[in-house]
């Protein structure tokens, strides 16, 4: 055991071993045994999701998901809670598919379960018309809350009217045209086998989990491959808005359009966002310096490979603080910006980052259902079987210069949106910004939402967000 | 001391050792090894229970400072230390206690052991750090406050717990909060961080043996005898003698409740029998008020409970949000016959071994991390015992159709009540466009 506080020299070798299948229906099945594992996790993914929905009826990729579990043609909504709650079992669902996990012992329930919701969803008037309302009045609440709103209006500042730019449930105006015959229609045409990712992570026998997935899927319609075209985004260029909210804090969020999960500069990004923005505790050098610093916040964070996906995602840097610290806030995320921009990393400050994320690396899944969501992305990105070790080869090889590099051709601090949301006016953000108004974007007439409720604050406080 | 400890218990694959350093310390040893990863948890009896008016929020700002400075590691090393190693690390206060823990390699926890070690005995509790980390607090305080059910919340706690600390919130006020001393700080320091008020939860890959000695030469040093002080008077709330009702108005479009009742201390039998009425109330599709309220009347869009069992005293709550167009009187005249219906009726024993399987399901979860198991098992050590933690599925099962209906009947009287209303604001009420947004028919 190292009493030194030196984390070893090697690079660790790591993988998440498991079986590849191409089930007859063509869905793609992946699956990670694990001895001893507590808890069974199902992931099924299909392709597609919101950029599937129907101009006008915006949200129905979303809803298809969440209500595939209320109700197949083998059984209703409350024999399936009959069946999996006792077992410790949950099935949800939203745009990209279902997913859900149960005691390990019944996993071949929740398969069967998953499957029939995959294949069966009937989508029955009643339950659809009672989950829309229940959805419906969600977003009328949430209509009002600075820290949804800050973060949508954030998004469609950056993906302007892409979908990416809107939320996966659309708008209150959306959700209410959308009827169960959409439902059945987008299952129909685009839940089949070939769009399909499955993965299955526990304490199982992957040649039994074969037979099973094939039986419950031996009827699945195997369908066709998505096809998909190049996204269409704005340009990188200022543009301000606010959500105008009498609270203690304002959220502001400055930022704009980031890169794809291929992008070559992935892995000095993930550097350069330890460096900056997301390194733990208070090691990256935002956190040092808005929070420990200037006591500005008690969140703050900033990151660009976070949202790196099949498309771009996004560069943003977060805090939430007090109004009059606005301006000190955002001076000191440009400042911040500029600086990893213009000045290389210490090999000090580089070291301590490598430190992290190859000794991190093995630590990050326990969770049978952490290991599903890397099998379902190593298969979407195409990754190869030794991907996690190359990551880490990666990750050593990355130089200061390399991180400086990636920042000054990444980010762009001049050109970032930026929205607030809290008491503070689109005039005068765009005044502490130093952004012209007419760059400002118009408020977006549309307020969208998704947040469930948490009302169970009464027993704990952090020292860090969890 | 560092012959073989025998193997007290198992659970989760884990097997339990435990021991007690010459200090005082107690020490739980839970090896597991299906991953190279070792949790470090380090709990100390002391919460918002140990608070006064005038140091109200002081533990909690306390685990803040724990990050700021101690004699071996200054400044931000316990974070460098952290990340250096691959390793995470957080800390959280509760009402009864406060935790820190690391999660770190196998080959490397010692580090862990070391930091705690030494800020467990030489805290700096720098002046200006004391100065810059309270504005940090006073920020997570406001976002606190931007929150309409922690701020209904904290009300009816404020009621329901009469003239217990635990009427406070942990986090405190802004008032006491801003005119804390680093003086006081430190005698709440002094005073309760030390290795008889503490209990160490390491688990997951190591040795029990070799890992025990590492623990004695790091935290078993001899400490001076803990100096008199007075305990803060906490009255346990007297039987409430009616309902209390408050209200408050929030800016946004919604009618929001929480009830809470007093209830029993950790480990009480009435705080199992409470967690299988809160499962039957809230626990799934299926349950009682959210089939009848969510999806069978679309009288609230969500209805949750909470059995908050603390150590002195509990608390049973009750949290809905009424469905638009919904009048409250209507929601709440529904929990109402629903909580009488528990009172009045036998539940049938099917519907209460569901109850039973649904909680018993939830050990797979509660075991799945190493982290995850040292929590579990440290928070029953440092609130009651360990062992509850095993015993607690027999507890659940013992459980019989008379005694849930008793519960019911004595904790969830309206006669002993609290209700907490949100409801919109005049300005939010009178909105044409959010009235119309809002008018929708129901049933």
């Amino acid at each position: 055991m190292s009493t030194t506080f030196t984390p070893p020299r090697t690079i660790p070798s790591l993988s998440v071993p498991f079986e590849r299948h191409v089930l007859t229906s063509g869905a793609i099945l992946l699956v990670s045994p694990r001895a001893g594992a507590p808890v069974c996790a199902i992931q099924a993914h299909i392709r597609g999701g919101p950029a599937l929905d129907p101009k006008g009826r915006e949200g129905v990729a979303w809803l298809t998901g969440a209500l595939a579990e209320q109700g197949t043609k083998r059984r209703t909504e409350e024999q399936i809670a009959g069946l999996l709650e006792p077992a410790g079992g949950d099935i949800s669902g939203d745009a990209s598919g279902l997913a859900g996990s149960i005691v390990n012992d019944e996993w071949e329930l929740l398969a069967d379960l998953l499957c029939d919701s995959l294949t069966n969803a009937t989508f029955p008037a009643e339950e659809v018309r009672r989950q829309k309302t229940r959805v419906l009045d969600r977003l009328l609440i949430e209509r009002d809350d600075p820290r949804q709103q800050g973060g949508l209006r954030f998004r469609k500042l950056v993906y302007g009217d892409h979908w990416l730019g809107r939320a996966a449930y659309g708008s209150r105006a959306s959700m209410a045209r959308i009827r169960p015959e959409d439902l059945r229609a987008h299952r129909a045409a685009n839940w089949v086998g070939r769009r399909a990712v499955i993965s299955v992570c526990g304490d199982v026998d992957p040649a039994r989990v074969k037979r099973v997935f094939e039986r419950h899927l031996a009827k699945w319609r195997t369908g066709t491959l998505l096809a998909t075209t190049p996204p269409v985004l704005p340009a990188i260029e200022p543009r301000v808005d606010a959500f105008r909210a009498e609270r203690q804090q304002v959220h502001l969020y400055l930022g704009h359009l980031g890169v794809r999960r291929s992008d070559p500069d992935y892995a000095a990004l993930v550097l350069m966002d330890h460096v900056l923005g997301t390194g733990p505790g208070f090691t990256n050098r935002i956190s040092r310096k808005l929070r420990d610093e200037l006591g500005l916040a008690y969140s703050v964070h900033a990151s660009i490979h976070s949202s790196a996906g099949i498309l771009p995602g996004t560069f943003t840097a977060y805090i939430g603080t007090s109004p009059q610290h606005a301006k000190t806030a955002i001076d000191g995320f440009r400042a911040e910006i500029r600086r990893i921009q213009t000045e290389a990393p210490g090999a000090d400050e580089l070291d301590l980052v490598k430190g992290y994320l190859l000794g991190s690396f093995p630590l990050g899944f326990e969770r049978s259902s952490r290991r599903t969501g890397y099998l379902t992305a190593a298969e979407l990105h195409g990754f190869p079987p030794d991907h996690l070790t190359r990551l880490l080869h990666e990750f050593a090889a990355v130089t200061p210069e390399d991180v400086r590099r990636v920042a000054a051709d990444h980010l762009h601090p001049d050109k970032s949106c930026i929205c607030a949301s809290g008491p503070l006016s689109r005039a005068e953000l765009a005044e502490i910004a130093g952004v012209s108004i007419e760059h400002a974007e118009k408020p977006s007439r549309a307020r969208r939402a998704a947040r469930r409720p948490n009302p169970t604050h009464v027993t704990q406080a952090a020292r860090r967000p969890a | 001391m560092t012959t073989e400890l025998p193997v007290l218990a198992t659970k989760a694959g884990a097997s339990i050792r435990e021991t007690a350093l010459a200090n005082g310390l107690r020490v739980l040893l839970v090896e597991r090894h299906l991953d190279p990863v070792v949790a470090v948890m380090l709990w100390y009896r002391v919460g918002s229970r140990d608070e006064d008016e005038r140091t109200a929020g002081v533990s909690h700002f306390l685990e803040h400072m724990m990050f700021k400075g101690s004699s071996a590691f200054g400044k931000g090393e316990v974070d460098r230390v952290t990340t250096l190693l691959g390793g995470s690390n957080n800390a959280f206060t509760t009402n009864d206690h406060t935790a820190y823990w690391f999660e770190l390699a196998s080959d490397r926890f010692e580090a862990a052991l070391l930091i705690e070690a030494d800020r467990m005995r030489a805290l700096l509790l720098d002046p200006l750090e004391f100065a810059a980390e309270k504005a940090v607090v006073l920020e997570e305080l406001a976002m606190g406050l931007d929150d309409p059910w922690r701020r209904l919340t904290e009300l009816a706690q404020e009621a329901v717990f009469g003239r217990h600390p635990y009427r406070r919130p942990i986090i405190g006020h802004a008032d006491a909060l801003k005119r804390l001393t680093v003086e006081e700080m430190r005698a709440h320091y002094a005073r309760h961080y030390r290795p008889e008020n503490a209990i160490l939860v390491v688990c997951g890959d190591f040795d029990s043996r070799s890992t025990l000695r590492i623990v004695e030469s790091h935290l078993g040093a001899p400490w001076p005898a803990a100096l008199l002080v007075d305990e803060p008077f906490r009255p346990v709330p007297t039987e409430p003698v009616g309902e209390k009702r408050f209200t408050m108005t929030w800016d946004d479009e919604c009618h929001r409740v929480a009830m809470v009742w007093p209830s029993g201390a950790v480990g009480s039998k009435e705080d199992w029998v409470l967690d299988v009425v809160s499962t039957l109330l809230t626990g799934g599709r299926l349950s009682r008020l959210h089939r009848r309220l969510v999806l069978e009347r679309g009288l609230a869009t969500t209805v949750s409970t909470q059995n908050d069992a603390r150590v002195d005293c509990g608390a049973f709550w009750l949290m809905a949000e009424c469905a638009q167009g919904v009048a409250p009187e209507r929601l709440e005249k529904a929990i109402d016959d629903e909580l009488a219906r528990l009172c009045d009726e036998t539940i049938p024993a099917k519907e209460l071994d569901r109850a039973k399987k649904i909680i018993a399901s939830g050990e797979a979860y509660d075991s799945e991390t190493v982290s995850d198991l040292a929590e579990e098992l440290g928070e029953f050590a440092i609130d009651a015992h360990w062992r509850l933690s095993l015993e607690s599925l027999d507890h659940i099962r013992a459980v019989t159709v008379a005694e849930v209906r008793d519960a019911a009947r004595r904790v969830l009287a309206t006669s002993r009540r609290v209700v907490a209303w949100s409801h919109p604001t005049e300005k939010q009420r009178k909105s044409p466009a959010k009235r119309a947004a809002s008018s929708g028919k129901r049933r």
